[in-house]
């Protein structure tokens, strides 16, 4: 079986979507020959043919303005003939991050998942929708606030080696909302004050 | 300057010829913007937030957006339907235009958003045109462009379809 992972996200290793991944691919560990490719693969137009004879497509990427980042948006409507042509019989599932606390809204992201699907005519299997993507570097994947991730993506992992499909899904970190809010808070000032800007300037209106 | 209620803002993905077409010319309560061909991608590094707060930090015209957004009250994007959502081309815009609010959550309705940047936010309305559009992707593009406008906008949006390009005249007439 073959499983060809997708990172979506433009910060390629440093992202949460690598994280993903990485953890994904890991738990497929032996069961199942894993690839991950990455933005680099699909700039170079590299990427149709590394899908070849794939038995799953699994998209992982962030949320970009409740829908899928311009270059992998481009990507699957420009190759969407040789997707479906080098991984027909392919099952799709997508993994989509985003920044607010709640998984719920890559909802939309992960329709335009299934509707990518349907076009290129490969069935879709499920999504996931992963809430506080800022968390992903707080723990490994399945410790601390990062429990629930763990358990999330041990399902999906099953579920794409029995070539299941299901209902979407969210998953959000085992920490509390508003104290996620004040951290995101803080590190929005922490990054302003290390590039010489008071908190004030955050607010610019230019 | 005008009344910034009245100004609209045309964010279109047409080709020049196609654009002189169909769309209405710009003036002072009309602008255009577009998005082919395409602006360089965002490359998530949040500098529009952290750096040069407003503003993206890639030098070509996609930096210019924000801008003219928070000149306008209604933004109309004219976009081919892609997989129930945008063109890639209007996508590249758009990611490019997070400058346009704050990094700050605010809550509303149960749900964390962005705080607004600048004070009355435009509506938005979404113009999509293609071939054989499915239901099931007209019912995706209604829920992002409800999703934009509570994170982007003012939390008003209306959408509408076409078949062909040519038919968008009506959305302007
Ligand atoms: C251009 C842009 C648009 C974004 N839009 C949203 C959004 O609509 N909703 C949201 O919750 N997060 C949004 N985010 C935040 C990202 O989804 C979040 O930072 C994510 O964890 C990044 O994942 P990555 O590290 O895999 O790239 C946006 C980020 C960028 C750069």
């Amino acid at each position: 079986m073959k499983i060809t992972c997708i990172n979506g996200s433009p910060k390629t290793r440093r992202s949460a979507s690598a994280r993903i991944a990485d953890a994904l691919s890991a738990k497929i560990g032996g069961a199942a020959e894993c690839v991950v490719c990455g933005a680099a693969e699909l700039d170079r137009g590299e990427a149709p043919a590394a899908f070849r004879g794939s038995d799953a497509l699994v998209f992982v990427f962030p949320l970009y303005v409740d829908g899928i980042p311009s270059h992998l948006l481009r990507f699957l409507d420009e190759s969407l003939h040789d997707i479906a042509e080098a991984a027909s019989g392919a099952t799709v599932y997508a993994v989509v991050n985003n920044g607010f606390f709640e998984g719920r809204q890559n909802a939309v992201a992960l329709e335009i998942m299934r509707n990518f699907a349907a076009r290129a005519g490969l069935r879709w299997g499920l999504g996931l929708g992963v809430g506080a993507g800022g968390m992903i570097h707080a723990a490994p994947v399945g410790r601390g606030p990062l429990r629930n991730l763990g358990k999330a993506l041990d399902a999906l992992a099953s579920e794409i080696l029995a070539n299941q499909t299901g209902e979407d899904r969210v998953c959000e970190p085992n920490f509390p909302r508003a104290l996620y809010k004040a951290l995101a808070h803080a590190g929005w000032r922490k990054s302003a004050r290390k590039n010489g800007l008071k908190t004030k300037s955050l607010y610019a209106k230019p | 300057m005008p009344n910034k209620k009245s100004v609209q803002l045309i964010l279109h993905d047409l080709r020049p010829d196609a654009a002189a077409d169909i769309l209405p010319p710009s003036s002072a309560r009309r602008l255009l913007f577009a998005a082919s061909p395409p602006v360089h991608r965002c490359v998530g590094c949040f500098g529009c937030w952290t750096k040069t707060p407003g503003k993206c930090v890639i030098g070509d015209r996609g930096a210019d957006f924000v801008a003219l957004l928070s000149r306008c009250g209604e933004l109309v994007v004219l976009s081919r339907m892609v997989f129930g959502g945008l063109s890639p081309d209007i996508k590249a815009v758009m990611d490019r235009s997070i400058g346009f609010i704050l990094p700050f959550f605010r809550h509303a309705g149960g749900e964390t958003h962005h705080a607004h940047r600048f004070e009355n936010p435009p509506d938005l309305r979404y113009v999509f045109y293609g071939e054989e559009i499915a239901d099931a992707e007209k019912e995706t593009a209604k829920k992002l462009a409800a999703a934009n406008s509570l994170n982007l906008g003012s939390g008003r949006s209306a959408v509408e379809f076409y078949q062909t390009v040519r038919d968008c005249a009506e959305a302007f007439a």
